[in-house]
């Protein structure tokens, strides 16, 4: 008797959980959009930003009515700087959270690890910042990238440093995840293709506070050019370690990220005047000639304090692009119809340039070369877009 | 010519390092010879110690290098307790149980680290470091890295002192020895443990302070140290802390060689192959005597 009415009592409460799961579904005055980023751990300095660029976004789309009228509300995940948060993050916003779309990771490894999980709950997502080319090679219909990848930054570097001294030699030093692997890989390729001599590559660990020994490794190669794939931080401990070891390549080149953050050249959080000189990819500036680009630089230092690096544009240009695609799937569309309003996207003019992805999901996004002179990021490269000459060779440490 | 240069530069480095992880050791080695406590939670005090110095910089501009005598301390105070309030009270110390209060501590400690401080990557920026030391055209040793070797280096030589030449020290040896006559003796065993674990912990606390200026503080930071603990004290002889502090000198250079040789990734490859290999054919240690 007492068992049976304990099963009823268990079987009750599962009853009103169930349904008081399905009562939140039905509260249809916003448009909630997915988003997961890094705002706490070792990449929190780019969750920050993408959160300020997704604000902005969210903010300029409401002031012009939303979509249908309906408000956009964004559904922030946390996902620590930690590939398998990611992962559960999709399943929360998916499964308990019930959105349609979803923006993000921030970084490689982490977006990399949520394309399965999307692909197999048919959930479509834009990616703002991964640059690791696999995240758009697994085959999935359901991922989109806005920004360039790890390919074309190799591209970009080999062709401004062919037209600018073209060095014979090069040597990568890139981060051991999948963000590292992927540019070290690309630029590899490339370098091959173009007929550098590629003379050294090391891998580091990123939460290692030495890395003299690599870098005494790679002045022992003696390459004309190095390029990084780095984090903030330790882009910021390479180049002080650098100074200390005396190494002195004609040019520092990187894969942006570290190297093209806005604390980068500061000296509180970055490399201080370490980082003068360092050349680095860029997906975009607060000088770029794209229409919007000043607009979006202003709002952001209101916001934030500072001005923005790309990664902020590139969480703003997400959530604008697919703010667009949920208009044109229509009212009540399912994440099928979505998937293929991203798909059909081809707006001309942007803030962040043209947004139209090919069969694989991949926006043709330009890549930029900046170099920083007098603390600040300067566009060099190419010719059309560029603000400033390159100052080359680097000058050595000790005559600086 | 260069190639000299090249490995000297290496050495030196792995020396800096090796001082540091010396003095983490000792702490460690200290804490098993005097109790036989396999101490998990070690990698957590020396978290504990970087965050306390990154406080104390943070919001009084307070040096790391006068912060880590307050590191030091403080941390001595928590080892202290710990002991006797979480250690003391378990049923004839089994090594078991012991093994799991204190990796249950670390769990406690690092999440209540993360619960305060967040998850983000602290770091500090002194003005010393963008001072390098010059040898020569050849050979540079950046400033933070030098001060943080010294004092390592006074604070392993302190408490080897301490060790060998107090009459604490001679107690803690006693009961290192034979933890049941030592009583025999006039020993407060209870006392001579409570005080060699805070001894432990503030060691550990100190590496972490001096280790702030250098990389950057995180909950989970303890973690590699802890490992590189367990490798030192069974290198260098299990409870011998000269042993320990010769280990952490070595395993410093070793680790430093093999990231120029080899590449940065193999270098905590290093740590595990030197434990297997000490393990498997010499397990009384380098430095420690053939003893059960």
């Amino acid at each position: 008797m007492r068992r049976s009415l304990s099963l009823l009592v268990v079987l009750g409460v599962a009853c009103i959980l169930v349904t008081t799961d399905c009562r939140k579904e039905a509260s249809g005055n916003t448009i909630k959009i997915g988003v997961i980023t890094s705002l706490t751990g070792n990449q929190a300095a780019f969750g920050q930003a993408h959160k300020a660029g997704y604000q902005i976004a969210m903010e300029e789309i409401n002031a012009k009515g939303g979509i249908d009228g309906k408000p956009v509300e964004l559904d922030i995940y946390d996902d620590q700087s930690k590939p398998d948060q990611a992962v559960q993050g999709v399943s929360k916003l998916v499964d308990q959270d019930h959105v349609k779309l979803i923006l993000g990771a921030y970084s490689s490894e982490s977006t990399r690890a949520i394309v399965p999980v999307v692909t197999q709950k048919q959930i479509p997502l834009i990616m703002p910042t991964a640059v690791a080319d696999n995240v758009v090679e697994t085959g999935s219909q359901w991922v989109f990238r806005i920004c360039a990848g790890s390919g074309s930054f190799a591209t970009a570097t080999l062709d401004f440093l062919k037209n600018n001294g073209d060095p014979k030699t090069l040597a990568i030093i890139y981060e051991n995840t999948n963000f590292g692997q992927a540019n070290n890989k690309s630029m590899a390729a490339a370098a091959q293709a173009a007929g550098l001599n590629l003379v050294d590559s090391e891998a580091y660990q990123a939460t290692s506070p030495d890395y003299k020994a690599l870098l005494q490794r790679v002045k022992s190669k003696n390459p004309d050019a190095i390029y990084f794939a780095s984090y903030l931080l330790d882009a910021g401990t390479l180049m002080r370690q650098s100074e200390q070891l005396n190494l002195n390549p004609k040019y520092y080149t990187s894969a942006g990220t570290g190297f093209a953050a806005a604390e980068f050249p500061s000296p509180e959080k970055g490399a201080g005047k370490f980082a003068e000189y360092t050349f680095s990819v860029s997906q975009w500036l607060p000088s770029a000639k794209w229409k919007g680009s000043q607009e979006f630089d202003e709002k952001y230092t209101k916001l934030v304090g500072t001005h923005p690096a790309y990664h902020g544009m590139e969480a703003y240009a997400v959530l604008q692009a697919g703010a667009e695609a949920l208009k044109n799937a229509g009212a009540g569309a399912t994440p099928t119809a979505i998937r293929d309003a991203i798909r059909n996207l081809n707006i001309a003019e942007t803030p962040f340039g043209p947004v139209k992805f090919d069969a694989r999901g991949q926006n043709a996004h330009p890549v930029l070369v900046t170099q920083i002179q007098g603390g600040k990021y300067k566009v060099v490269w190419p010719l059309d877009a560029a603000e400033s000459k390159p100052i080359i060779p680097t000058p050595e440490w000790s005559k600086r | 010519m260069e190639w000299v240069y090249g490995n000297l530069q290496v050495i030196l480095d792995g020396l800096m390092t090796g001082a540091l992880y010396a003095l983490i050791g000792m702490g460690m080695a200290l804490i098993f010879g005097v109790m036989r406590i396999v101490n998990f939670a070690h990698g957590a005090f020396l978290m504990m110690g970087m965050y306390v110095t990154f406080v104390l910089y943070d919001r009084l501009h307070l040096s790391p290098y006068i912060g880590f005598l307050v590191a030091g301390g403080l941390l001595f105070v928590f080892g202290f307790l710990t002991y006797l309030l979480v250690l003391r009270p378990l049923p004839g110390q089994e090594s078991f149980m012991v093994i799991l209060v204190t990796m249950g501590l670390s769990l406690i400690l690092v999440d209540a680290s993360q619960l305060i401080f967040g998850a983000d990557y602290h770091q500090i920026n002194i003005p010393l470091q963008s001072t390098n030391i010059h040898l020569g055209p050849h050979i540079a040793m950046n400033a933070p890295w030098l001060v943080s070797f010294g004092i390592a280096i006074a604070m392993g030589s302190a408490m080897y002192w301490f060790v060998m030449h107090t009459m604490f020290g001679r107690a803690a040896r006693a009961v290192a020895q034979n933890r049941y006559s030592a009583p025999l003796m006039g020993i407060n065993v209870n006392r001579v443990q409570a005080m060699a674990f805070g001894m432990g912990a503030a060691a550990a606390g100190i590496a972490g302070a001096l280790l702030l200026p250098l990389l950057y503080v995180f909950p989970e930071v303890g973690n590699q140290y802890r490992l590189k603990s367990f490798v030192m004290v069974v290198l260098g002889g299990m409870g011998s802390i000269q042993g320990a502090a010769m280990a952490g000198l070595v395993l410093g250079v070793v680790e430093s060689l093999t990231s120029y040789y080899w590449g940065n990734e193999w270098a905590p490859v290093v740590d595990f192959v030197i434990f297997i290999l000490v393990l498997s054919f010499r397990p009384s240690g380098i430095f420690g005597s053939q003893r059960a």
